[in-house]
């Protein structure tokens, strides 16, 4: 029976292996090739850099024809401008709708629960509208703007679950001490619900970063994009010049690369946690 | 008594939220519904047309083909999904939640990477593989001898949406995997110690014990999956641009809107057509996602205690 | 059915031994209950019986065949868990089913085991019910019934009753008595109640710590507890701890300076012990009595005074900072804050060792 069991075990490893594999051979195979010759790249594909075959070129071709590092830090104020928002708008919220009873608090909950299932994106003809009557078009503000509204009802959702679980006597503790109820928020629940926010940062965070919907349509202009729709557009016009694209692909996912591989353990958790329910 | 005190503080607490989710996310969608009622002329002036813009939509060849071919190609594109992604999301999940899995944490975070990621690059990643001119796919069947299977799948009309779903499957094998693992660990360990002591075999834990108590999460994950379907855009137009080619093959919902809202080439862009596809997809999702909450849900909930 | 046979038994998680060298005998239709604190290892041994864990070292015998590498459903045992662990998505009858099916039972057999259990445990009217439609004593009674239609020759349960509210634990306790008795199926229990385990056992095994304390009838270990751990946790309230010191021995006993005007001499076999060394007094509560009359006096001041109707308990401190508790009568006139003298008989009285090891007892004290 041990022999079954060990035999077992193995086939278990061999099958995970196998389809890490498969999962990481694509990233993986990108990232060594952007640091190759252009020989190299077809001549060896699946060898890692040697010292014969190492270069820069891509890099620095990606690093003067596009603004890579503006592109960078457009992408960076949106994600976390917005994360910001969402984070404190949403929990504040959560905190009304799921600590005081009044009139409409159900509806009003389900009223913001919608907009888990239906997706922000239908309405973009009428945001487009919107944001040009506003003056926004081509601003970060614009997409900040959408992608807050985008986030929160997902964050009111799981900031609200997590608020739950508070126990009662605290709050009722700092009440029967006389204390406000925006005190209570900021000194009492804030500093609870910690452990929830990094579940809400990778739902928000995530597609935020990765989206080229709403950066298309509303930041498209020079200047404004952010780091997808820069690799969108730089790989679109040299898309001959594998050196260029290979490197500007490294660049485009080496930022949430280095991110997921350093909180990895936060971010999975995280999605267990909040999937729990 | 004293009247009780207007509750200030509630409004200030919920205002922010409101307001913004009210303004940029719940009237544009509304606003969407009214402007696919209305149609606009030369002068850029709309007027109010009824029904006629869903006519037009349903009926008139110009429209009509492309919709029911997105659409056709959306169903495809969800039907692949829930099949190839849920099994092999299950299968992931069901070999990670093991007991005394070694680097079962270092497995997790290699699956799920490919979902961390932009789907603009994951695509523009996967066309360079399967590209003819970089040969790496082709390489790579023929280290088995398997040279001749190789085809330009997303050049080719047969194989093109095939190959998309299955890159998009790829991608996002990870959200079903996680939440599938998080509900399988999440069931009671004395459960299968009892159903062990009962001499049932592995197998049959696995299909009479954990699947059955998983099957809400299964639903949850077909419908983020349905949602997200219908919804998707960004993997299809990094890699084969709004026409969605070859020659429609890879055309879907998001696509069609984008061409329509926009225009392409020498069709100029059309925002109350624009609106009134728009309308469509959120009355696909909605049917969708009735279906769940009223059909599929409830019996689970049933089903479960 | 069957005796059990552990020889020898270690487990370690990891680097860390959890059980050391546990050797037991539970004979054919013994009721034997495993009892200590939190974390002894009681769950784990039940666990190794019922190989749901590995053994790491030693073996284990069942109906007298080594059972080792035997799976948890050819060893023709049946485990009620703590949690019940009925599947939620079947009803009551395919839950007490599910297990037949893979002892390849017919359905026939199956029908008329399930029914007789359900009719045994009163379940006749829910078979059809799925657990959460239940009340929590139904769904025990769901747990014991599954246990029951395996015809196992070792029952298994683990703290079968913990989550049941007081009323109803009563009850359970004494169905599983009966059940036991109409049976006569060897039955290993675990608990960290020790009302439970005076009350059901035929013999209890107490574990601290990952080793066997002691093994006994439940009075055995009341009156002749092997070393103060075990006379500290059979028993409710506490047994009373009093330092003291070996002044001589004797054939009449060991007599003992404890920090009263008079030393006393207590009936116990003195054994090893020297003149000078250092031993601790052991008195139960209920052999405790207000008034300096019963040959060893213990002076203090009232510390708190519980008023429970049929007695009294009488919380007391002594100079020296001990606590000492007396089950005094229901109409006790203690005060608190007032010096008070309590006593207890010499014979009732348990000594022990410093490293815990008790002084046996001179047996007259059982008819007390």
């Amino acid at each position: 029976m041990a022999r079954h069991r060990k035999v077992n075990r193995i086939a278990v490893y061999a099958a995970l292996s196998f389809y890490t594999l498969i999962a990481i051979f694509p990233i993986a195979l990108v990232l060594m090739n952007s640091f190759k010759t252009r020989a190299a790249i077809f001549g060896s594909p699946l060898s890692p850099p040697s010292l014969a075959t190492f270069t820069l070129t891509g890099f620095q071709q990606v690093l003067e024809k596009a603004d890579f590092v503006l592109y960078f830090g457009n992408s960076l104020i949106v994600t976390v401008v917005s994360l910001a928002l969402v984070l404190l708008t949403g929990a504040m919220a959560a905190w009304a709708l799921g600590e005081y009873r009044f009139r409409g608090n159900t509806l009003i909950a389900l009223y913001m629960a919608i907009g888990i299932m239906v997706p922000i994106r239908l309405g973009t003809v009428s945001i487009l509208k919107m944001i040009v009557a506003m003056n926004l078009i081509n601003t970060l503000t614009a997409l900040i703007l959408v992608y807050t509204a985008m986030g929160l009802p997902l964050a009111i959702l799981i900031l609200g679950e997590f608020m739950a679980q508070i126990p009662r006597d605290l709050r009722e503790a700092a009440r029967c001490d006389g204390v406000s109820e925006y005190t209570i928020f900021t000194h009492v629940i804030l500093p609870l619900i910690r452990p929830a926010v990094a579940t809400v940062a990778v739902f928000t965070m995530v597609p935020i970063w990765n989206d080229l919907w709403f950066p298309l349509i509303l930041a498209s202009g020079a200047g404004k994009q952010t780091i997808t729709l820069g690799a969108q557009q730089f790989i679109g016009q040299y898309v001959t010049n594998w050196n260029a694209v290979l490197s500007a692909l490294t660049l485009a996912i080496a930022p949430i690369l280095i991110l997921y591989i350093l909180f990895s353990r936060h971010l999975v958790r995280g999605l267990t946690m909040g999937a729990v329910k | 008594m004293a009247r009780r005190k207007w509750p200030t503080h509630i409004v200030v607490f919920l205002a922010p939220a409101f307001l913004v989710y009210t303004v940029f996310s719940v009237y544009p969608l509304i606003d969407t519904i009214r402007l696919s009622l209305y149609a606009g002329d030369e002068t850029g002036q709309t007027h109010f047309v009824g029904l006629d813009n869903f006519v037009t939509l349903l009926t008139d060849p110009v429209w009509s083909a492309p919709f029911w071919n997105a659409l056709r190609n959306n169903l495809l594109f969800f039907a692949i999904h829930i099949v190839v992604q849920t099994s092999i999301g299950l299968a992931l999940a069901a070999l990670l939640s093991l007991p005394n899995l070694k680097g079962a944490g270092a497995y997790r975070t290699l699956l799920f990477m490919p979902t961390m990621l932009s789907v603009v690059i994951i695509g523009f990643i996967w066309q360079l593989i399967l590209s003819p001119l970089w040969g790496i796919a082709k390489g790579f069947l023929s280290t088995f001898g398997l040279a001749s299977l190789f085809h330009p799948w997303l050049g080719q009309e047969s194989t093109a949406l095939i190959t998309v779903s299955l890159i998009s499957v790829w991608q996002f094998v990870g959200i079903p995997m996680i939440l599938i693992y998080a509900a399988l660990i999440n069931i009671p360990d004395d459960l299968i110690d009892a159903a062990t002591v009962d001499g049932a075999p592995a197998f049959h834990i696995f299909w009479q014990i954990r699947l059955p108590m998983i099957f809400p999460t299964l639903g949850v994950v077909s419908i983020l999956t349905f949602v997200g379907n219908f919804n998707a855009f960004d993997l299809i137009y990094a890699m084969k641009g709004a026409q969605a080619g070859p020659n429609g093959a890879t055309d879907i919902l998001g696509t069609f809107f984008y061409r329509t809202f926009f225009g392409y080439q020498l069709q100029a862009g059309n925002p109350t057509m624009g609106a009134t596809v728009a309308t469509m997809m959120l009355l696909i999702i909605l049917v969708g996602v009735l279906f769940y909450l009223f059909g599929v849900q409830r019996r689970l909930q049933h089903h479960l205690a | 059915m069957a005796d059990v046979s552990m020889r020898g038994i270690c487990k370690s998680f990891g680097k860390i031994e959890v059980l050391h060298d546990i050797n037991l005998e539970v004979k054919d239709g013994e009721f034997v209950v495993f009892v200590g604190p939190s974390g002894c290892g009681k769950s784990t041994a039940l666990r190794i019986i019922a190989g749901l864990e590995e053994i790491t070292k030693g073996e284990l015998y069942i109906g007298g065949r080594l059972v080792n590498e035997v799976p948890p459903a050819d060893r023709g045992i049946a485990m009620v868990f703590q949690s019940y662990a009925l599947y939620p998505h079947m009803t009551v009858y395919r839950n007490m089913a599910f297990g037949l099916k893979f002892a390849k039972t017919d359905k026939g057999e199956t029908d008329r085991r399930v029914r007789q259990a359900a009719e045994i445990l009163q379940l006749t009217p829910y078979l059809d019910r799925k657990p959460r439609d239940l009340s929590g004593g139904q769904r025990q009674r769901v747990a014991i019934g599954r246990a029951i239609v395996r015809e196992p020759s070792v029952f298994l349960f683990d703290e079968p009753l913990s989550n049941l509210d007081a009323a109803l634990r009563i009850n359970t306790r004494i169905e599983i008595a009966k059940l036991h008795r109409s049976l006569n199926a060897t039955t290993i229990y675990v608990t960290h109640d020790q009302v439970e385990a005076m009350t059901l056992a035929s013999k209890i095994v107490v574990l601290n710590q990952g080793r066997v304390e002691q093994v006994g009838p439940p009075l055995e270990l009341y009156h002749h507890p092997q070393n103060q751990f075990v006379a500290g946790f059979i028993g409710s309230p506490k047994m009373n701890f009093v330092k003291g010191k070996v002044l001589s021995v004797d054939a009449s006993g060991v007599t003992v300076e404890y920090g009263e005007a008079k030393p006393a001499t207590i009936p116990v076999g003195g054994g090893i012990a020297r003149v000078g060394d250092p031993v601790t007094l052991g008195i139960r509560p209920e052999h405790m009595g207000e008034g300096a009359g019963r040959g060893l006096p213990l002076a203090g001041t009232v510390e708190a005074v519980e008023l429970l109707g049929e007695a009294s308990y009488v919380h007391v401190r002594r100079e020296d900072g001990t606590a000492l508790i007396a089950r005094s009568p229901g109409d006790s006139q203690a005060k608190v804050g007032a010096k008070i003298t309590i006593s207890t008989g010499v014979e009732h009285l348990h000594l022990f060792h410093t490293d815990g090891a008790a002084f046996p007892r001179h047996s007259k004290a059982d008819a007390a």
